[in-house]
């Protein structure tokens, strides 16, 4: 029932439409308009025959105002709970017990509710499903639902957990699902049956008690060496839940009246005689959908891609002093509570940062009195609750950031992150800026602790845009001793990556002033000493080859034709080889530095002179990334891709982030293929001094990985695209068959007999778009193989490089020890840098396993084979971080 | 997901004054657009600080990525304005750069994401009667990153160079037209720092006291 009043009375408008176009207009209706309309307009048509539609239509309303408020704004559910408490009673202004059966309108409203939640559980709605649950619990507290019923439907959640081959992702959420569900209503429930309540929290413990392994490779603090997955100022998400309802089941629940508000509490309780609680219907969880597509690659491997399968780590910030706590302790069922509480905020209002900042920020007053500091000059100031009483700021700065760190990847881009904090500084610059430096402090202080490095990436990220917003005021000064420790120490490259970050965002001179003279001087090694500007290698007039160069160039200058500048380089070359001083002794790879140098050198000025160069000469970048033999695509010339990239990396050595953008494009343009970046990466680019930190051993540092990432989010993001054409190709054709067959079936009688049977029997024929669609899937999922498989060569031949191997680093085997990483205060830039290797490694196949276990065998074969029956402490951690990625171990 | 709040991301009354299409494909564009218009840029802030910002909201992983900057250029002397577009691949990348990025800063200024229908040859050129955007010419305030004062001459710039060349017109920003429409929809209090009036106060209002931090 939609009235769209915004139509009516536009006439106005419509002639100005040229000067008013608010796109809103057509916004959701909420059910207050919905249930304001229906009941406005009831009687309009026949007011006899609406009744009774009348009357389920006001409860669906109401309910699904409910289900909206439950499912948006969680930190309310206690005081529906009540809300709903009191429709059931006949006299609202008393909290009387409820008394009239059925027919009470809350009851309605509840049975209504039900559906909706039904609906979210179909759909797999797990945030959504789980703050109904909530609502459930407190209801059930309420004593508007049954214990029965209520216990039915937790344990509905734990059977998932035993679910045959059930995914972590799944088995994660139906679990906090059923462990919040208990918290809340673990006072009526264990009073009802403590036998019951075990079997919740049994089940959760066994499904926890068997994902070890991957916590040793999820967790934020790295211990190569060990084990264990926890460590002290990290949680773990289901660690967490059931420490939490351990606590609470020690003391019947007790503590539940003292994590979560229970408005509902006070009210008398119902008389069972007239009232019956609610039974809440038994629901199975349904399976998982899995999206059957049947795209497989060549060799037949299945080419799904499947995220979220990891147990969730939180970093912790604020820990050092128990007894003096500013944050709450998520393992306690109160500081649990608060944790959930705010994470849900985060998720839920995603689509308006500024909205959450605000509603954080809020955040007090819905928890019980006294869980934070009162703010200063409040009126009411609430008695602080012992172990209680936190620092509001500090706690949501560590939840935000506790989020922002969850390793492989945050649910939500890290710039929404960054963005929220902004915003709560900006609500609050005077409490909310004093949280977010200690928390910066912090940080830093755990680089060089074992902080994992993709963490740490991140942290510069933010930290260099959370200072772009706030004029790079940050007192640098502190971090003057710093300079003492080795070049590569995590806390002098995070000076230098945040910094490489604030000048990308800014400019090179007005970062360089927020330094103390200390770090702006060259030997301090923190910033860069001039401006990242491009370096053609042919400027200087004594530089050899430089009138050849400078040739080439007036052809770009002059816009000159592509085969022109072809067949210009192919006498330059003859010229080269056949010189008089013998011939130079690579001339293609001359010809190509100079000709790529030289058309960066016109496409110099910005990003879009960039593209305008490629695009302008595309058939010459083809021709000399295939070799010079041909300029019809196709593979390339892997020497000559190298050389590409050698020489674009070679003109902006003083610029990695335009390094980074030239081979995004030259990828893009299919100049060069993911494959030869990663190649390059990991073997070329230690030709080029000046780029890169990582120089000496084979090794990887924040910059390399950048690269990597770059070349296979490329190659993935490639088959997504390709398989997404594939799938609707396929859906178009299946339409137009459906139809053909559809109107065939209409003229069926015009139609001869002999020559419908013979339609029936010619098999589908694909359309060429759809083989064509086809063959491209299967050559991208060929180049995402082939690019997958070579970062982790490239991983295995730098951390357990052989004897053999040119430049081996000697250190890949000493920084993973225990005693290694003991003596960690003596290591000089080559450990370092092993190190951060390693912690890249670890991040490659974390992060990518969605596409390395569909890849797993072959992959393993090629890199791992030649390590069987090795005792190379090195082989056998690559293997087994391998394994426990891939879900082998 | 959002009946309790407004998301960032829908279209806010920008648009092209010069566009010859209908409103409702306007909205269908614009409904799967993959270019933004961005304004109150600094006239010094170049291509590769935006390409950094707007990375952030990139998946490369899902095919996107960001395809092209168009710079904003004053008509006459073809130096940046203040305004560009940017061209990612695909929808959700400019969604997620409405929800993140707008209202936030770059290069020390409160930059501003629209959703645009699309570029179109012609739409880099600044169309106010100097050269530049309309909103300069309506500034009262010094403003640095946008050239200092509002020069005198544009007073009667009718007469300059420029001013009668085709296609004029102008980028309809809200508060650069807000005398000869009253029906237009009032700045939002969360629009701050997209008028130019209010240029003044933006530069205070976010300064945190590094010293405190």
């Amino acid at each position: 029932m939609s009235y769209d009043r915004s139509h009516r009375g536009g006439g106005n408008r419509r002639r100005h439409r040229d000067d008013y176009d608010d796109r809103r207009r057509d916004a959701y209706e909420s059910p207050a308009d919905k249930l304001k309309t229906a009941i406005i307009k009831f009687g309009d048509v026949d007011v006899e025959e609406e009744l009774p539609r009348k009357h389920s239509h006001v409860i669906s309303n109401l309910s699904e105002a409910f289900r909206i408020a439950v499912t948006e704004q969680p930190y309310k559910i206690p005081h529906y709970a009540a809300l709903l408490r009191r429709l059931h009673d006949s006299d609202s202004t008393e909290e009387t017990p409820p008394t009239t059966d059925d027919a009470s309108l809350g009851k309605q409203i509840l049975e209504d509710f039900w559906k909706g939640f039904q609906a979210y559980l179909d759909k797999l709605a797990w945030r959504e499903t789980r703050l109904c649950i909530h609502f459930f619990a407190h209801l059930t507290v309420a004593k508007l639902i049954s214990t029965d019923s209520m216990f039915g439907l937790l344990q509905s959640f734990t059977a998932v957990l035993e679910e045959f081959g059930v995914s972590h992702g799944r088995a994660k959420k139906a679990a906090v699902c059923a462990a919040e569900g208990l918290m809340i209503g673990g006072p009526i429930l264990k009073a009802s049956s403590s036998e019951r309540v075990q079997e919740v929290i049994n089940a959760i413990q066994s499904y926890n008690d068997t994902v070890t392994s991957p916590k040793w490779l999820i967790g934020p603090i790295l211990k190569m060496y060990s084990d264990e997955g926890s460590t002290s100022n990290a949680d773990e998400l289901l660690d967490i839940v059931l420490q939490a309802l351990r606590t609470l089941d020690k003391s019947d629940f007790a503590e539940t009246a003292s994590s979560f508000s229970q408005p509902y509490i006070s009210y008398a309780d119902p008389d069972l005689t007239a009232f019956t609680p609610y039974n809440l219907p038994s629901v199975l969880v349904p399976p998982e959908v899995v999206e059957l597509d049947g795209l497989s690659t060549d060799s037949g491997e299945d080419a799904q891609v499947k995220k979220e399968e990891w147990p969730e780590y939180f970093l912790r910030l604020f820990d050092n002093d128990a007894s003096s706590r500013v944050t709450p302790d998520p393992k306690t069922p109160a500081g649990y509570a608060v944790h959930s509480g705010l994470i849900d905020i985060l998720d839920i209002f995603e689509v308006n940062r500024k909205e959450c900042a605000r509603l954080l920020i809020e955040y007090p007053k819905w928890t019980i009195p006294g869980t934070f500091k009162p703010k200063p000059g409040g009126t009411v100031v609430p008695e602080p609750v012992p172990g209680k009483d936190w620092q509001l700021e500090s706690t949501v700065i560590e939840n935000v950031l506790g989020a922002y760190f969850v390793l492989p990847e945050s649910s939500h881009k890290s710039i929404y992150y960054i963005g929220l904090i902004t915003e709560l500084c900006k609500l609050s610059p005077s409490t909310v800026g004093p949280a977010v430096g200690k928390s910066i402090r912090k940080l830093y202080s755990t680089l060089g602790d074992g902080l994992d490095v993709e963490v740490a990436r991140r942290f510069a990220e933010w930290f260099a845009v959370h200072m772009s917003n706030f004029g790079f005021q940050w007192v640098w000064k502190e971090w003057i001793p710093d300079l003492s420790l080795a070049v590569q120490h995590p806390k002098r490259a995070f000076m230098r990556r945040a910094l490489e970050f604030e000048i990308r965002l800014s400019y090179h001179d007005r970062i360089l002033k927020t330094l103390p003279e200390e770090m702006q001087a060259p030997e301090g090694h923190t910033i860069s000493e001039q401006a990242p500007g491009p370096d053609f290698e042919y400027d200087d007039p004594a530089k050899p080859h430089h009138d050849a160069a400078l040739a080439v160039l007036n052809l770009f200058r002059g816009r000159a034709k592509a085969e022109d500048v072809i067949s210009h380089l192919d006498t330059l070359k003859v010229t080269l080889e056949t010189s008089d001083d013998g011939g130079v002794v690579n001339a293609d790879l001359l010809i190509r530095s100079i000709a790529i140098q030289s058309l960066l050198h016109i496409g110099s000025r910005s990003f879009s002179h960039l593209l305008n160069a490629i695009e302008r000469y595309l058939p010459l970048l083809r021709n000399i990334a295939s070799g010079g033999a041909s300029s019809a695509g196709g593979g390339g010339n892997a020497e000559a891709k190298a050389d590409i990239l050698t020489a674009s990396a070679a003109f902006w050595k003083h610029n990695r982030h335009m390094v980074a953008i030239v081979f995004d494009k030259l990828m893009q343009y299919q100049i060069v293929d993911p494959t030869d970046v990663v190649g390059w990466t990991f073997i070329n680019r230690a030709e080029i001094r000046e780029l890169s930190e990582a120089t000496g051993p084979l090794s990887l540092s924040a910059f390399e990985w950048d690269l990597l990432k770059g070349a296979l989010d490329k190659a993935n993001g490639r088959v997504m695209i390709a398989r997404r054409k594939v799938m609707a190709l396929r859906k178009e054709e299946d339409d137009t068959r459906a139809r053909v067959k559809a109107s065939g079936g209409a003229d069926g009688n015009a139609m001869d007999v002999d020559s419908e049977v013979k339609a029936e029997e010619t098999p589908a024929v694909d359309s060429p778009a759809l083989t064509t669609a086809l063959k491209a899937f299967a050559s991208l999922t060929r180049e995402q193989k082939g690019a997958l498989s070579r970062t982790l060569d490239g991983f295995v031949s730098c951390l357990a490089p052989g004897s053999s191997d040119s430049n081996p680093n000697p250190h890949s085997r000493v920084v993973i020890s225990e005693q290694g990483w003991t003596d960690r205060a003596g290591w000089e830039k080559d450990e370092w840098n092993s190190w951060e290797t390693w912690g890249w490694y670890r991040q490659f196949c974390r992060s990518y396993a969605p596409y390395l276990r569909n890849y797993s065998t072959t992959l393993y074969t090629v890199s791992f084979a030649k390590f069987d029956g090795s005792t190379d402490p090195a082989a056998e951690l690559l293997k087994k971080t391998w394994n426990v990625s891939t879900g082998q171990e | 997901m959002a009946h309790v709040v407004s998301p960032l991301d829908q279209p806010s009354n920008y648009k092209d004054s010069q566009t010859r299409v209908d409103r409702q494909r306007q909205n269908d564009l614009l409904s799967s657009s993959t270019t933004l218009y961005i304004g109150n840029l600094s006239f010094y802030t170049t291509e590769e600080q935006i390409y950094e910002l707007f990375t952030k909201c990139a998946s490369p992983e899902d095919g996107g990525g960001i395809k092209r900057i168009i710079m904003g250029l004053d008509r006459n002397t073809r130096t940046p304005c203040g305004f560009c577009f940017v061209e990612y691949y695909t929808h959700t990348e400019a969604l997620a750069s409405m929800r993140y990025v707008s209202g936030t800063k770059l290069d020390e200024r409160i930059i501003r994401c629209d959703l645009d229908l699309g570029y179109k040859e012609g739409r880099q050129f600044g169309r106010g009667k100097s050269g530049g955007q309309v909103r300069d010419e309506h500034r009262q305030d010094y403003d640095p990153g946008r050239g200092g004062w509002v020069e005198e001459r544009y007073a009667d710039a009718q007469d300059g160079p420029g001013a009668v060349a085709g296609g004029g017109g102008d980028w309809k920003e809200a508060e650069s037209t807000g005398n000869d429409s009253r029906l237009k929809r009032g700045r939002s209090p969360e629009d701050e720092g997209d008028n130019t009036r209010l240029g003044q106060r933006s530069r205070i209002e976010d300064e945190v006291d590094a010293e405190r931090m």
